[in-house]
């Protein structure tokens, strides 16, 4: 408190406390566009219209680096090349529970070419013993197989991998359990001597810090709103089901990995990470470095999906072997290492059980889950039952439960794919048991205003209309079904959110901010702002981005890129072009408020003197350059419009002879606030549906009973989706303004298909062939055993 | 990947001249790459037959079709000819593996890869078929494990290819420098594990396979052959089923019926054949076919569901093999 | 596309490619004797009496020590001095600096690393470099003519057609290749194209209709 007057002054410097009051739009254009008056610091821009109205904003710009990535030429972390650069393995456990009794490096340490080894003292990613001095030891206890030990520096990747062999590691096998039943019950073996903890990443995950251990199951965290019990007893139907979903691996294509340079003075690293900020903060802290001495460097990155922040164990191991050999170390993991290691969805094992009024009115829903996050935490699933409708009471214990595999980390919306696939399926069902449609149910029990829109875009859909309600009426072995879910995400702003913007008096203009493009596109929709602002086309925009030298950025992690970064930007953009206006206003002959930027010119409103090219005008700058930096600015109302997401219709069809569930159609009708950049915004989609469905019908890590090793750590056996799977999609994007921003702009990333497609498949396959599968993935085991159980199946 | 010396050969007796002190050939070295980067195979010599033009190119004959078995999947499965005339073939050869590593595997290197199976292919685990006396599926994850016919190994015949060779009658030669050639039927090719687990075709060290032998099919044969996974892009067969029919008129003279999936080597499934030979091919026969396709089998833990999905395939590829039903979409590769 | 995969020494003479004796013809051959590659002859010639291993008629022997070995990359020739064991990927991406190929799954089932041998589109990952002698090797970064763009590509861009890229190298070298080989491709052609390229951002959909689109343009 003491330090409030200072805050506040500083507060005031950045001009926040001085408000002003603006009218917003708000609502879908055609349907509930309206305006809303926001309260807003003065230093705020002009409002922007609805994307209509905008030229380049909202308005579908080519991708900024999509020369550099269909050419080649755009250089990941895998692909830097620096001299004398050496090449890092690591050395990992290969069994599931270990005391290490001894690591003897020594034949390593003498093999050819061989620089430098490293032996791990502390792993990071599993979670962490209330009470450390339980685990005892001089190395970290190895709670899952592919636990890094040690790691070999060489002069050639061949080097590495031969003398990273001969490291020899002594083990005390200890008792593991790698079955989510097994290792709940009592006497399984404790794959952590006491309470252990994981916390989460910037892009979600982890669990709870405060609830109880018992064996290895690490919870339940409970939460509750009004009475159950009542709800139940005031229900006239209950639906209950038992949904199991399997644990998925993120496969990103580029593997985790960093090149590491340490000089004096100096480390520098090029990270495949979600957070260039993440990795700085870690390696410094774990350092001991200032963080003014910590660069970090991601001009591409092929894929994270949440995996991919902090430096982990990669990167801390490449900076320790920098340091001691001197010369810059690539360490990138191999495919098995990546599933092994780095991460993963965790599983789930849901009893949900929803009491409703005959009208549909959601009396009590109660969700029991269990979920393995290996030896991390992270299982809970309760989001979507939590946050999708109206209740009169919920009732929620969500526990995880550890098992000797590697931990887990977000992935994409975490914990929502597995409580969306129960909560979903549920509601379908509470539908055929009311006889309600689906969509009337949810008019009912669902008052958010966007969705209603998405619902009365589906309801109008040729895709929707020509859904057959009655189930499995098709004949013949092959049978069609349509279904539909619906998403929620939250709104998270990270005010860690900074960019700078540049004029130069040759008229070109850079915007530079750390933050990461992980193939959302951010680096485009930086140009598009600058271009809005400055009315020059994007393609005459700079956009330097990945790189810790410049202004801090987010994490790019729980759909918060966009929507935090783009109003710093177009704030730094508006002020550079004031500054700008201001400047050569005078050698133009007026003042700056009678200039405005448009189509490549500065043109006077007045008519004082004739419009002239953007570049001439700034040949009359009297510096060579001109720049402004800009923070976020908190959202303007951040009581309003917390969550958003989506409607997703699937069609299927089911071969009832084969147990194959083929996903023919999507329709896919998604809020994100306003679109930035529509075509980019498709493109998230399209992916969100098609890693859904890649997890809902074939993804499984297999992990062998008997000796606690992944039999599928490749890429053929751990099966994703390809071409032949992808179905036809059609996205909606619902325009959906809030008035949260300078750009009002939202996030994608998670409510994008993947948390809703997966039960969006499960209602239409009940559709096809009227017997509901509550098992991931949908193999044709799974699916058969299904349709026999529920007796179409001799 | 251990290294190696190659040894780059020319001609078959050069070939043949180093194939002594653990040397292993390598053609198109799909298989082979894939085995040696798992850390399974550490050979200390490969013998590149790569570049030895007598064992390309497809040769018809008045006997039938000689494949040299550089021949690679997608050359065979784009031959007009064998369109028209060895359709299970260029099924078989066109559905395997991917696009690109159809370009570069041979037929050869098809018929001598080595089973899938996720213990097998893993350093970690030192199975019967690597020496040791352990099975590592039959109390652990056999999902996509046989079903019939196994012994000490449940692993599945991975050769689409032989599933349509062996549907065809087709037999291989084998060379060796000191005993030269040997002809060998497909069936008779590969091993039982049981016999010796170790060893997973007749061929030894010391010989190359140089020569497929295919008879040509009597007048009035149809074929087609059709695998299934979980995926359709890029999958391992859980089921397959090669089908040949020799027809007369709408009466099936005789009927051969492969499968790849369901035993640890390709298989001839014959009382489905018995069941289809004289009889018109009619949805009724095709199911019988298909029924009896899977008599005597045993599932596994996990792979019971197996037994559902082999009278599917084989019913449905007899009709596709018949005219009457076409390629089934959901077929994979 | 029958008789394209066969590489072009299947247009060798048959009396050439079967005489005994011209041991490097075998492995070495490329397009034509240059100068650099008679110095690679001789290269492995005194590496061989240096090894002292006298291979006989018909056999080159190799290794396992590194060895030179001549390739023929985007218009341009390359002698490199490698290990038998190196991959393709490996040689273009480490000793050539050619990283638009990715290695992701390292085991040819992804197609990250697709190249062409003579408009044919391989997985490097698992072929070995010495295997690419004699061929043409194209890669992304030799796909258009120089300072060009492929109509490929610029229909990637086009249709945003990747997200993280990872991909899309292999992917655009897949759908090139099948224009190539068959310039009116249905939706169907392209989707069996690319059955063997992984994409983990779900780009798909729009790979389909880029690189219909591109067959569309260079038919026009």
């Amino acid at each position: 408190m003491s330090n409030r007057p200072i805050e506040d002054a500083l507060l005031a410097q950045a001009g926040a406390t001085v408000q002003k009051m603006a009218e917003m739009p708000v609502g879908v254009p055609g349907y509930t566009l309206h305006e809303e008056r926001r309260k807003m610091p003065v230093t705020e821009p002009p409002v922007w219209p609805i994307n209509k109205d905008l030229q380049y904003v909202g308005h579908t710009a080519p991708r900024y680096d999509g020369p550099e990535k269909a050419s080649g030429r755009a250089r990941y972390t895998s692909d830097v090349q620096l001299p004398g650069m050496l090449y890092a393995k690591f050395v990992n456990a290969t069994v599931p529970h270990a005391k290490v009794l001894s690591v003897d490096t020594s034949a390593a340490e003498k093999y050819p070419g061989v620089r430098g080894v490293h032996v791990v003292q502390h792993v990071l990613g599993p979670a962490e013993l209330r009470d450390p001095a339980l685990d005892q030891g001089r190395y970290p206890v190895v709670r899952f197989a592919g636990q890094p030990i040690a790691a070999v520096a060489a002069i050639t990747p061949a080097a590495a991998e031969e003398a990273a062999a001969l490291v020899k590691v002594r083990y005390e096998k200890l008792a593991f359990v790698v079955d989510l039943d097994k290792a709940r019950e009592p006497g399984a073996p404790p794959v952590f001597p006491g309470p252990a903890d994981a916390e989460g990443s910037a892009g979600g995950g982890g669990g709870p810090t405060d609830v109880h251990q018992t064996g290895n199951i690490h919870g339940p965290s409970i939460h509750r709103v009004n009475d159950t019990a009542q709800g139940f007893k005031d229900a006239d139907v209950v639906v209950e089901g038992h949904y199991v979903t399997q644990v998925q691996t993120h496969s990103a294509l580029e593997t985790h990995g960093v090149v590491a340079d340490w000089k004096p003075g100096m480390l520098t690293v090029w990270a495949s990470t979600q957070g260039t900020a993440s990795v700085r903060e870690e390696l410094a802290g774990f350092f001991d470095l200032p963080m003014s001495q910590v660069r970090v460097i991601t001009e591409f990155m092929g894929g994270g999906f949440g995996a991919k922040f902090g430096a982990g164990n990669p990167g801390v191991v490449a900076a320790a072997l920098s340091k001691t050999t001197g010369a810059p170390v690539r360490l990138m993991l191999d495919r098995q290492e990546e599933h092994l290691s780095v991460g993963n969805r965790p599983s789930s094992d849901q009893n949900l059980r929803i009491g409703a009024k005959k009208d549909g009115t959601l009396t009590a829903i109660h969700l029991v889950s269990y979920g393995t996050a290996g030896c991390g935490t992270g299982a809970g699933c309760a989001g979507p039952a939590t946050n999708l409708y109206q209740y009169a009471s919920l009732h929620t214990e969500e526990n995880d439960v550890f098992i000797n595999a590697g931990p887990a980390s977000a992935m994409r919306a975490p914990g929502h794919p597995q409580g969306d696939f129960a909560l979903e399926q549920t509601i379908d069902e509470l539908a055929v048991k009311l006889n309600m449609e689906p969509i009337d149910l949810r008019d009912r029990i669902d008052n958010h205003p966007v969705r209603r829109v998405e619902r009365q875009i589906v309801r109008e859909s040729a895709l929707w209309k020509s859904r057959n309600p009655v189930a499995g009426a098709d004949k013949g072995p092959v049978k069609r079904g349509v279904g539909l879910a619906q998403s929620v995400w939250y709104r998270f702003v990270r005010m860690n959110s900074s960019a700078e913007v540049r004029v130069h008096r040759d008229g070109s203009l850079e915007v530079l901010s750390a933050v990461q493009d992980i193939g959302s596109g951010i680096k485009t929709v930086l140009a598009q702002i600058l271009a809005e602002q400055f009315g020059v086309p994007p393609s005459q925009i700079a956009v330097k981005v990945g790189d810790t030298n410049y202004p801090v950025g987010p994490d790019s992690g729980g759909s918060v890129t966009t929507l935090s970064l783009t109003p710093a930007v177009r704030d730094a953009a508006w002020q550079a072009a004031q500054k700008f206006l201001a400047e050569v206003a005078p050698a133009l002959g007026t003042s700056p408020q009678d200039l405005v930027l448009a189509d490549g010119e500065v043109r006077s409103r007045s008519g004082k003197m004739q419009p002239i090219g953007f570049r001439r005008a700034a040949a009359k700058m009297t510096t060579s350059q001109i720049s402004a930096q800009a923070r976020r600015v908190p959202d303007y109302d951040p009581s309003k419009y917390l969550t958003y997401g989506g409607v997703d219709v699937a069609e299927v069809e089911v071969d009832t002879e084969l147990g194959r569930v083929h996903v023919r159609r999507v329709l896919s009708v998604h809020d994100c606030g306003r679109p930035m950049n529509p075509e980019q915004t498709i493109s998230q989609i399209n992916g969100g549906i098609i890693q859904g469905i890649s997890y809902t019908l074939f993804e499984d890590r297999l992990l062998d009973p008997n000796y606690g090793l992944m039999v599928n750590p490749d890429l053929d056996l751990y099966k994703i989706a390809g071409a032949r799977e992808i179905p036809q999609i059609d996205v909606r994007l619902v325009e959906a303004y809030i008035g949260q921003s300078s750009t009002d702009a939202s996030g994608i990333g998670e409510a994008a298909g993947v948390v809703s497609i997966g039960a969006a498949v499960g209602n239409a396959v009940y559709n096809a062939v009227g017997v509901r599968v509550r098992r991931t993935p949908m193999t044709p085991a799974v699916v058969l055993a299904a349709l026999r159980q529920g007796g179409t199946l001799a | 990947m251990n290294r190696f010396v190659l040894a780059d050969c020319t001609t078959v007796d050069a070939a043949l001249s180093q194939l002594k002190d653990g040397a292993v050939v390598k053609a198109g070295g799909v298989d082979l790459l894939d085995r040696m980067k798992d850390g399974i195979e550490e050979p200390p010599k490969l013998v590149n037959i790569r570049n030895v033009a007598e064992l390309r190119g497809i040769r018809e004959t008045p006997q039938g079709l000689t494949l040299g078995p550089l021949a690679t999947l997608a050359e065979i499965s784009e031959h007009p000819s064998i369109r028209a005339h060895y359709q299970i073939l260029s099924d078989a050869c066109g559905h395997a593996a991917t696009p690109h590593i159809r370009n570069m595997a041979t037929v050869g290197g098809n018929l001598l890869q080595r089973v899938q199976c996720w213990y097998y292919r893993s350093a970690e685990f030192t199975c019967i078929r690597k020496g040791k006396d352990l099975c590592f599926a039959f109390d652990g994850l056999n999902q996509y494990h046989a079903i019939m016919e196994y012994d000490g190994c449940p692993s599945v015949a991975p050769s689409s290819a032989a599933v349509a060779l062996l549907g065809l009658g087709a037999s291989v030669d084998l060379t060796s420098a000191k005993r030269g050639k040997r002809t060998v039927g497909i069936r008779e090719f590969y091993v039982v594990p049981d016999a010796n687990p170790t060893k997973f075709t007749v061929i030894e060290p010391d010989e190359l396979l140089t020569a497929i032998v295919i008879p040509r099919p009597a007048p009035g044969t149809r074929s087609a052959y059709q695998k299934y996974g979980e995926k359709e892009s890029f999958d391992w067969a859980i089921a397959d089923a090669g089908v040949v029919l020799e027809m007369d008129g709408n009466i099936c003279r005789r009927a051969v019926i492969t499968m790849g999936a369901a035993s640890p080597v390709v298989r001839r499934a014959a009382q489905a054949e018995a069941a289809l030979a004289g009889k018109p091919i009619t949805e009724e026969t095709a199911r019988a076919a298909g029924r009896l396709s899977i008599e005597g089998a045993q599932p596994l833990s996990k792979n019971a569901y197996k037994l559902d999905l082999f009278p599917v395939a084989v019913y449905r590829t007899v009709l596709f093999a018949a005219g009457l039903r076409d390629r089934d979409p959901s077929a994979a590769g | 596309m029958p008789g394209s995969a066969l590489p072009p020494s299947s247009q060798d003479s048959p009396a050439e490619t079967a005489r005994p004796g011209i041991s490097r013809r075998g492995f070495l051959k490329g397009a034509g004797i240059t100068a650099a590659s008679t110095a690679l002859i001789e290269g492995v010639q005194s590496l061989r009496a240096e090894t002292g291993t006298a291979a006989p008629p018909g056999v080159t022997e190799l290794g396992p020590g590194p060895v030179p070995v001549h390739l023929h990359v985007n218009h341009a020739e390359h002698i490199l001095n490698i290990e038998p064991r190196t991959t393709l990927a490996e040689a273009l991406r480490i000793e050539l600096g050619l990283t638009g190929s990715k290695i992701v799954c390292d085991r040819g089932v992804c197609s990250g690393c697709t190249v062409w041998l003579d408009k044919m589109p391989v997985n490097s990952c698992m072929t070995l470099a010495v295997d690419a002698v004699g061929h043409h090797v194209t890669t992304i970064e030799g796909l258009a003519p120089e300072g060009g763009v492929h109509p490929v590509q610029a229909a990637f861009v086009r249709h945003d057609a990747m997200q993280c890229g990872f991909c899309t190298p292999g992917m655009v070298m897949s759908c090139a290749a099948l224009l190539e080989h068959n310039p009116h491709p249905t939706e169907h052609d392209v989707r069996q194209a690319v059955s063997g390229n992984l994409c983990r951002c779900g780009t798909y959909p729009k790979v389909f209709s880029a690189t219909l689109d591109a067959a569309g343009e260079r038919r026009a």
